[in-house]
């Protein structure tokens, strides 16, 4: 454990995201990038990112929650320390996407009342869930919903969207690559340290599933609100190819986006859980 | 987002003045200055000559006080992300957790290099108590969702007392460990500039607050006077100058109106 916990430490870190893939960034992007005109100067485009960047700050601030509460139940110091460094990850991604926001015209007085409007109800009942285990002291469920399940769905939703905007907004896609970066190295540890932990509790999987379950349920809502209705066309659609896990995002429909953000998370899901001895569970209701 | 080296934050209006400390991209371009090029807080090729057995002996227990004040700084600011009263808040007390995970690493990191194996019991078996039950009296204010009293509690009487005891050390120690202290002292004087200006504040036209901080300070003066007393005699700082180490938290606590 202790070779692995090595690989997690603050001065790795530091060599690899503030002195590595952050330097010269301001707010994770280039100094002289910005938000295309093409969005800002259309009110329905600059809705419909505005909408999309919220979910972006509410899964966020649950993953700075979730890892600062978890550094007091961490049963040794490496995982703390570990920790720690997801703390300022997470509040570092929170500030890039309200940053975001400001970017897109969001006034600073106006910013709760704008994620309070745009928040998805089934996303924030995907994070009471966590932070219930959270604020129970419960590290092995917390671990498991905040760096698998969290960072998971984050990891995949992020990846999406850096494809997506790789072309049209190439500020957004440097922003999430940052992130993208980061959510990687949560997952990874997520399945280094609880691997060993689900092996000495073996009690807790029950718990643990039940509460994968109860999130995937929220997650699979969450997308199906965000793909159901009428979608928002870019006014220049993309050139070239967007291949996402086989999928063209350039031309896919919603129901095609939704399918391939689901079944990739859900993939990535079931492997990561069984590395780790848990079974996937699917949700109780079709979604 | 300025990008200026002599940018000032000061010149900023309140506002937009706390908005831009408190941010990560402040954090970042603060710590790049003396973090960049360094391995576990020190120039990786510096030399570390041997001390003595008495010196040897004395450091360590010194750093295993040391970690026994960064482990609780450390599970403070992390209980004190979620009781943040707002997003930058927040967001600092993400920085600063960084920081004091950072500083454990570097103490543990130098216990090893002095051939301390099991850190964890050798910690145990040398904390001084006063610091290990003003740890509990921390995490307590922390468990009670008392954002004022954990935030007077952990930046500014734990800072304080860690910054004088550091800056203190510095002067004498051993390349290495001096140089280790440089970085350290630079994040804590953030540390306790947070605290300072949060609480002072709140409290600017909160007299009621001001007397409950007063109290909470009361009951944890003894354990502060006990934790600079064992520090400061395992540095062999003479008794008589003692009294002038601790003006620096003295002073802390009258700007903020905190004297009897």
């Amino acid at each position: 454990m202790a070779d692995f916990l090595s690989q997690y430490s603050i001065q790795r870190w530091i060599e690899m995201c503030p002195q590595g893939y952050l330097e010269n960034t301001v707010y994770g992007r280039g100094p002289d990038e910005h938000e295309p005109e093409a969005i800002l100067d259309d009110t329905e485009q600059r809705d419909a990112a505005i909408s999309s960047t919220v979910q972006l700050v509410v899964g966020e601030r649950c993953a700075l929650a979730a890892s600062s509460g978890l550094i007091n139940a961490a049963p040794d110091y490496p995982s703390k320390r570990f920790l720690a460094t997801q703390t300022l990850d997470e509040a570092r991604h929170v500030e890039v996407f309200t940053q975001r926001l400001f970017d897109l015209g969001v006034k600073k007085d106006d910013l709760e009342d704008t994620v309070q409007e745009h928040a998805n109800p089934n996303l924030v009942k995907f994070a009471e869930v966590l932070l219930e285990k959270v604020g129970n002291g419960d590290f092995l469920a917390g671990v498991v919903g905040q760096n698998i399940v969290l960072e998971g769905m984050a990891f995949t939703v992020f990846e999406l969207l850096e494809t997506a905007n790789k072309e049209l907004n190439p500020k957004f896609a440097h922003t999430l690559s940052g992130t993208i970066a980061d959510e990687r190295r949560h997952v990874g540890f997520g399945e280094n340290r609880i691997g060993s932990l689900v092996r000495e509790h073996p009690e807790k999987k029950p718990e643990i599933e039940q509460m994968q379950q109860e999130m995937t349920y929220y997650m699979l809502a969450t997308f199906a609100d965000a793909f159901s209705g009428p979608q928002v066309q870019p006014a220049e659609p993309p050139t070239g190819e967007a291949d996402f896990h086989g999928t063209n995002l350039a031309t896919a429909t919603p129901e095609e986006m939704e399918a391939v953000l689901s079944n990739t998370v859900l993939g990535e899901f079931k492997t990561r859980l069984d590395r780790i001895g848990l079974e996937y569970q699917s949700p109780p209701v079709p979604a | 987002m300025p990008s200026d080296e002599d940018f000032d934050p000061h010149v900023l209006a309140e506002d937009a003045f706390i908005e831009e400390v408190q941010s990560f991209q402040f954090w970042f371009g603060a710590v790049e200055g003396y973090l960049t090029g360094q391995s576990y807080g020190h120039d990786p090729g510096m030399a570390d000559p041997p001390l003595d057995e008495t010196q040897r002996e004395r450091l360590i227990t010194t750093l295993c006080n040391y970690c026994v004040g960064e482990t609780a700084a450390l599970e403070g600011a992390s209980g004190l992300v979620s009781l943040a009263p707002n997003h930058p808040a927040k967001i600092f007390m993400a920085t600063q957790v960084v920081d004091e995970a950072r500083h454990l690493e570097v103490f543990l990191r130098r216990l090893n290099d002095l051939g301390v194996e099991d850190t964890t019991t050798e910690i145990v078996r040398r904390a001084n108590p006063a610091l290990t039950e003003f740890k509990d009296a921390l995490m307590q204010l922390v468990a009670a969702g008392d954002w004022d009293a954990a935030v007077f509690a952990q930046n500014v009487i734990l800072e304080t007392m860690e910054f004088t005891v550091f800056r203190s050390h510095a002067q004498n120690a051993d390349p290495m460990t001096a140089e280790i202290l440089e970085g350290v002292i630079s994040d804590e004087r953030r540390h306790f500039g947070f605290g300072e200006n949060d609480l002072g504040r709140r409290l600017a036209h909160d007299p009621e607050g001001r007397a409950r901080l007063r109290d909470v300070r009361r009951d944890l003066d003894g354990l502060v006077l006990g934790v600079f007393e064992g520090a400061l005699a395992d540095l062999e700082v003479p008794a008589a100058d003692r009294h002038v180490l601790g003006r620096d938290y003295l002073e802390t606590v009258e700007r903020l109106g905190l004297t009897q």
